[in-house]
């Protein structure tokens, strides 16, 4: 366990790092994502603590985001003047999104196995 | 008369110290969870929406100020940062799924996020929503954690970026079997992937109670738009916002 966390720590570090002095526009947690990536393919494989680690964070991800969603409190004005424009434009994207990143894939897997 | 003011101390005392931000919000996700596991996992009773409710509703009653809140709360906010460098994990077990698809779920996840900022932001001036929202809708489709990443980068508030993410994957999960049933989609692996586009966290464990290989590629998706996006969202938003 602190195994694990030492090593997404360290990633995390190596991330910001990057971040302030390389790649400002990037955040350094995705720098440090990108980081572990390529090392786990060099090294090819995860080892037992990582994985236990990094999949209670997975497990419970959805905690992590509640303190900063809470300051909902302080948009609620804001958020109840643009209601309308605001239900209807997630509504409309997500339809969208799902839509046409489904009708991608299908149509260039469907090309590919035809070729 | 002590007595009373005693009660008084001993709430002045821990409101002040992290313990009671640490305690509703840890509490209200526990309750968030339990009601979620007796709805039978329904996805409109989310867990994370029910947390976000009892603590604002809590904080308002004690007129407690958010920033007071959110000094005790940032210990756990702290830790998405790790748990961001941790999806590192199931893109890493995803990338073989990859090969031989690479180009069509490439292609996807491109007109995907594309079409995701243009419809969410392009809706939402033309009904007139004022700029602060139009730009917290950017990310949305990101999974939170690198959502609000990406908000700090291109000055919006991370805040109205989370609220705006926790709906997307809401909604999204709820909406995409009925998209894809209209669409007539068969396989599981392209079903699973525009999930993950479309309603990253919540849609993809939404897809892993559906089918396996559908979760499989659904966090795939999720991983590899959360990268893309924020590499591609702060040049977009400049590009638009000249």
């Amino acid at each position: 366990m602190i195994y694990g966390l030492v090593q997404i720590l360290l990633f995390q570090s190596l991330g910001e790092l990057v971040s302030k002095f390389l790649l400002p526009t990037l955040p350094g947690p995705v720098i440090g994502l990108v980081l572990l990536v390529i090392w786990l393919v060099i090294r090819k494989g995860i080892n037992t603590e990582l994985a236990m680690v990094a999949d209670t964070f997975s497990q419970y991800l959805g905690l992590l985001f509640v303190p900063a969603a809470v300051g909902v409190v302080l948009f609620l004005p804001q958020l109840k003047a643009n209601a309308l424009a605001i239900i209807t434009a997630l509504v409309g994207s997500i339809i969208l999104t799902i839509g046409s990143s489904a009708v991608v894939v299908r149509l260039l897997s469907k090309k590919a196995s035809d070729e | 008369m002590s007595e009373k003011h005693s009660i008084v101390e001993i709430w002045v005392y821990l409101s002040g110290s992290p313990l009671f931000a640490l305690f509703i919000t840890l509490a209200a996700y526990q309750i968030g969870l339990t009601i979620y596991k007796h709805s039978k996992q329904n996805p409109l009773v989310n867990p994370v929406a029910i947390a976000i409710l009892i603590v604002a509703s809590t904080i308002q009653f004690i007129d407690m100020p958010y920033s007071t809140y959110f000094e005790g709360a940032q210990f756990i906010h702290f830790l998405l940062g790790s748990a961001t460098v941790s999806l590192a994990i199931p893109i890493y077990r995803g990338l073989n799924s990859l090969k031989g698809r690479s180009i069509p779920l490439l292609a996807s996840l491109c007109t995907g996020g594309l079409v995701s900022i243009i419809s969410a932001v392009g809706i939402a001036t033309l009904l007139g929503a004022d700029s602060s929202i139009t730009g917290a809708m950017y990310p949305k489709s990101v999974t939170a954690p690198i959502a609000m990443g990406i908000a700090e980068r291109i000055n919006v508030s991370p805040t109205l970026t989370a609220i705006f993410a926790v709906c997307t994957g809401i909604l999204g999960a709820i909406l995409a079997p009925f998209v894809l049933n209209a669409l007539g989609m068969k396989a599981w692996w392209q079903r699973g992937f525009a999930i993950g586009i479309g309603a990253h966290g919540i849609g993809t464990s939404r897809a892993f109670s559906i089918h396996p290989e559908a979760g499989t590629y659904a966090s795939l998706a999720m991983g590899m738009n959360g990268v893309i996006s924020a590499v591609a969202i702060p040049i977009i938003y400049h590009v638009l916002n000249l």
